[in-house]
């Protein structure tokens, strides 16, 4: 038994444990997050004797007179100051890294005050960062140096909280002190652990499932099977097509399908008993992709389906064909993209219990809690469910889908106790929908100038073992392929295929980050053939307001694209005359979900008796910052202070269902409905109401974004209420072939808060770096993914390059204040801009992700 | 004679422990503590120790590389300092044999190759090896390496 300090008192710890364990289980210092316990994701770094190390790995056996540090022991002062800098700085987005960053840049400034960015850098390197980019911690640890050398904090740089203001994230506080509780931080008097025993192939029959051995292990809870489900097994986002658990009888549809729930006392229990069930399988061959999946003797993923499609669509707008034919350039190409994994730094948990109201109480890390709330419901047959929102940490679409929710709501309906199901990284890798693999054939026509005359393509996607939101993904995969040029001629067939791999579904950009790459690879071939830049290609087709696009929508004054490319033009020309090999490329995203689909965003403002006015909205800040942008839109609609408003996290009882957090919509959507209830609540504050006079009252606002469906038979459809536009350029160092800097414009409409838009563009733009250059996410025959999480192939802290993160506001749309959602667009173009750098840099025209040959490349 | 270092810093690494004293038990690869590393260094960076093995300081060392040209075993090699999980063992004979001449030489299980979670740890030759700009010094192999061949330079996870 050793003895050691944490924080300044001497620990021994009750036996043999990994030291995380220790500090969240036993001693309730959660502000070590747990993101993959595998040496990995660097989340639950502490200082031992100054050194910052994973909690994750050492056993307390082997620390016998350390001292060890966590972010709960940093003094008052360092608190201040991390808070500070790191809010400031605009460094905390979902903010389940920060803690292990704060613990990274306490080290380095301790032995080294006034590092260099290359220092800060590598300080952080061997942490990773899923939201930010790096780019914003890095200047955090830069302010966070000064301010301990000067030993005052300085004033916030803005504290207005009007639209436009770079305030401090309202949040930044307990995700840089640990102290803000995602899921996984909540424990329970009494909890149990729930996990899942998954399906051991990818495609078989259960024949029969034993759990007697499992049920009498001592310290087990429950061991259920689908048998023991009260409603409804099959869920879903969309459609109903994923089991809960398989029953006997049915068909395993991938290796992350659950056959049975265990719930005991201790994880160690847990797992012993899932060794104990007994199923039986007839193992059949299974489906591994596109190919097979679309064979006329190919075996049915589903038995419920005639075959393996998921979904089909074909658009199609005046004569493609035609229009190609008479065009005098035509090019026609192939493009492929991988699968991509989200690999959020928090992995899927939820703790549910029974509340004081008999209900099932759920606490969730999800995209929306009214979705959970609702599959919950269905999977219960009872409407006696609750769920609340806890902190997020990241979700880029990997978290719409239910992959723990359900499965501790049954445990607890059953057992009527706390239970907490917690994904493992490795589960969390094969389970939740990742990006969905395309293979794409475009053909596009231009006359002698460049003007684009018509674009032909047809595209396939692997949309896995579940449908998730494989329909829409193609759907919008196929509407934006058409790209934001102005044209009439545009026809697209687009087919996703059920496979048993692990199920495809959102992933931030929504189908559109792979039909971009292939549409505007093709233009950057086309300014080639008719011998104009690729800039001047774009700003010829460039889509302008009142403008008509492809999809025959009449686009509105506040349509930017011209804008974002006059943006990068002076880098462009810059790079060019400098001899530097330059990329780039060009993207539109809807904001809302458009194409006549009901999408209401709901906000109720409740004055309480703390005299505050709180914000309740069904809709997940997934670490983008929308408690942020709800507050400074509260503030600049009202004549209310920052300090008179609370924001308070989705949950289902008070907050009215605001649609998920999804396609770029809650800025916009969930935003004009806080604007409109503002608009309320100042009717009561001209009639001369105090807010003390309006305790109790709710000011409810509601705003339908009202779109057409997709072949409306109306001559100018309105697709969508709004999107964003974006030009990225990539300059590469022609000696090196590294990546030198990277320019991100963006039109934003208005910009809530300047500082979020640039770190969701710094942390969009990084993401597609590694989709462009490196990410990979390889299935085995078996259906099994491969790699780790350490091995996804994520860019690290030391190998992002310089981002230019440029904010256009253009005022014109007329909800919301005029703003318009970034969250998806910034990871829309890097990759075909990253593509046609390197084509210039060596000649080699790359068509399918991850680019080969290239400096990031890795051994496969 | 202070020199500056180039940041990211880089020092000589020799890749032995040394508890055997190399060719009295049998190993034809590790430190035999000959001194010509010693002697090739301009630094004064690098020691034979009381193990009888060539050790770095890498505080003093400015990674010229002399002493890696110098050293007849070829168990030299220059590393990232910020990457303190490294492998101290050259010996490529097979387990059984790898085990009899050294306690704490590599036996190429591949435990290190299971755990890591970065793909960085591999066995080639019966010795693992750590691809430096793919490790994320977690020190997972170090602490899980039943011979104690990867040592956490910081002595932290190891001593």
């Amino acid at each position: 038994m050793a003895t050691f300090m944490i924080n300044g008192q001497a620990v021994t710890p009750p036996r043999n444990m990994k030291l995380l364990r220790l500090l969240r289980d036993e001693l309730g210092l959660t502000g070590a997050k747990d993101g993959c316990s595998e040496g990995a994701c660097g989340a639950c770094t502490v200082l031992i004797d100054g050194q910052p190390c994973r909690a994750c790995v050492p056993d307390t056996d082997m620390l016998a007179g350390r001292q060890i540090l966590t972010i709960e022991g940093l003094t008052d002062w360092e608190k201040q100051v991390y808070t500070f800098a790191y809010g400031e700085a605009g460094a905390v987005q979902c903010g389940f890294c920060i803690p292990g960053m704060v613990l990274c840049s306490k080290a380095l400034l301790d032995r080294n005050p006034d590092p260099t960015e290359p220092e800060i850098r590598y300080a952080l390197r061997n942490n990773y960062c899923r939201c930010t980019g790096y780019v914003k911690i890095v200047e955090a640890v830069r302010l966070a140096g000064k301010i301990l050398r000067e030993g005052r904090i300085p004033e916030k740089s803005a504290d207005s909280w009007q639209l436009g203001a770079r305030v401090q994230r309202l949040d930044a506080e307990e995700k840089v002190l640990g102290t803000g509780k995602y899921p996984d931080d909540y424990y329970p008097d009494g909890m149990l652990y729930g996990s899942a025993l998954r399906s051991k192939y990818a495609r078989a029959r259960v024949l029969s499932i034993d759990t007697s051995a499992a049920k009498a292990l001592p310290g087990v809870a429950a061991v259920l099977t689908a048998e023991d489900i009260p409603g409804q097994n099959k869920i879903g986002h969309l459609k109903h097509d994923q089991y809960t658990l398989i029953p006997v009888g049915g068909l395993t549809h991938y290796l992350g399908d659950a056959v049975a729930l265990i719930a005991a006392g201790d994880r160690e229990t847990v797992e012993k008993a899932k060794k104990l069930v007994k199923v039986a399988y007839e193992v059949l061959p299974a489906v591994h992709n596109i190919q097979e999946a679309a064979a006329d003797s190919a075996p049915r993923v589903f038995d419920e389906e005639a075959d393996n499609v998921c979904a089909h669509r074909h658009i199609s707008r005046g004569s493609a064909a035609e229009a190609i034919r008479r065009s005098k350039h035509v090019i026609s190409q192939h493009f492929e993209t991988p699968w991509t994994e989200h690999a959020f730094l928090e992995p899927e948990c939820a703790v549910s219990y029974i509340d004081e109201d008999g209900d099932v109480f759920l606490y969730s890390t999800d995209q929306s809690a009214h979705q959970t709330l609702h599959e919950c419901r269905l999977l219960l047959g009872t409407d006696k469910v609750k769920v609340q929102n806890a902190l997020v940490g990241g979700g880029f679409g990997g978290k719409e889908d239910m992959t723990v929710q359900h499965h501790a709501a049954l445990l607890t309906y059953v057992t009527r106790r706390p239970v907490k199901v917690k994904l493992t990284r490795a589960e969390s890798l094969l389970i939740h929908p990742k990006r969905h693999p395309f293979v794409m054939d475009l053909t596009m026509g231009c006359d002698e100038n460049g003007i684009i005359q018509g674009v032909k393509a047809a595209v396939s996607t692997d949309t896995g073992a579940f449908a998730s939101l494989g329909g829409p993904v193609l759907e919008r995969a196929c509407t934006h392929a058409a790209g934001p040029y102005q044209y009439q001629d545009f026809e697209i067939d687009g087919t996703a295929y059920y496979t048993n791999n692990p199920p495809a579904g959102a992933f931030r950009g929504f189908g559109v980050t792979q039909t971009c790459f292939a549409t505007e690879s093709l233009l950057n071939m086309m300014a080639d053939l008719v011998g104009i830049s690729p800039w001047e290609i774009r700003m010829r087709n460039a889509i302008r307001p009142g403008g008509v696009l492809p999809n025959g929508q009449i686009v509105d004054s506040s349509t930017g694209l011209v804008e974002t490319l006059e943006a990068v033009k002076p880098y462009f020309d810059e790079a060019i005359a400098a001899g530097k090999p330059v990329g780039l490329a060009c993207a539109m995203k809807n904001a809302g979900v458009g194409v006549g689909i009901p999408d209401t965003g709901r906000v109720k403002l409740v004055v309480e008796p703390d005299e505050k006015v709180h914000i309740y909205t069904g809709a997940s800040c997934i670490g983008q910052g929308l408690g942020t942008v709800l507050a400074q839109l509260t503030v600049s609609n009202t004549d209310l202070d920052r300090e008179d408003i609370v924001y308070e996290r989705s949950n289902t009882w008070i907050a009215p269902d605001s649609g998920t957090t999804s396609g770029s919509r809650q800025t916009m959507i969930t935003g004009e409905a806080c604007r409109r209830a503002c608009e309320k609540l100042m009717e009561a504050r001209r009639a001369g109401k105090a807010l003390a006079d309006m305790v109790g009252e709710t000011y409810y606002g509601e705003y339908l974004a009202k779109t057409d469906p997709l072949g409306a038979d109306v001559p100018n459809p309105v697709s969508h209420v709004a999107y964003g536009y974006a030009t990225q350029m990539c300059i590469l160092d022609p000696k090196t072939g590294k990546i030198e800097k990277l320019v991100a414009a963006h039109d934003v409409g208005r910009a809530v808060n300047p500082l979020s838009c640039e770190g969701q563009i710094e942390g969009g733009v990084v993401m597609s770096m590694g989709f462009a250059l490196r990410e990979r996410y390889p299935i085995d025959e078996d259906c099994r993914p491969i790699e780790k999480y350490g091995s996804l192939g994520l860019f690290r802290a030391h190998e992002v390059p310089e981002i230019v993160p440029i904010v256009i506001d253009k005022p014109g749309l007329n909800v919301a204040c005029g703003a318009i959602g970034i969250g998806e667009i910034t990871s829309i173009p890097t990759a075909p801009a990253i593509a046609d750098a390197y084509f210039r840099y060596d000649g080699q025209r790359r068509c399918e992700l991850p680019l080969r040959h290239t400096p990031y490349e890795r051994e496969v | 004679m202070a020199v500056k270092k180039k940041f990211p810093y880089r020092a000589a690494l020799v890749a032995c422990n040394g508890s055997c004293r190399a060719g009295e038990n049998g190993c034809t690869y590790g430190c035999t503590g000959c001194g010509s590393c010693v002697s090739a260094c301009k630094f004064d960076a690098i020691a034979i120790n009381r193990d009888g093995v060539a050790q770095v300081s890498e505080e003093k060392c400015v990674a010229c590389g002399a002493c890696v040209r110098a050293c007849p075993q070829q168990i030299i090699r220059l590393h990232d300092c910020a990457n303190a999980i490294v492998v101290k063992c050259s010996n490529r004979d097979k387990g059984a044999a790898a085990r009899k001449q050294c306690p704490v030489s590599c036996v190429g299980c591949g435990m290190c190759e299971k755990l890591c979670t970065s793909g960085a740890v591999r066995v080639r030759e019966n010795c693992a090896v750590i691809d430096e700009s793919l490790c994320l010094s977690c020190g997972m192999c170090a602490v899980k390496c039943p011979r104690h061949a990867i040592c956490d330079l910081r002595g932290i996870f190891t001593t």
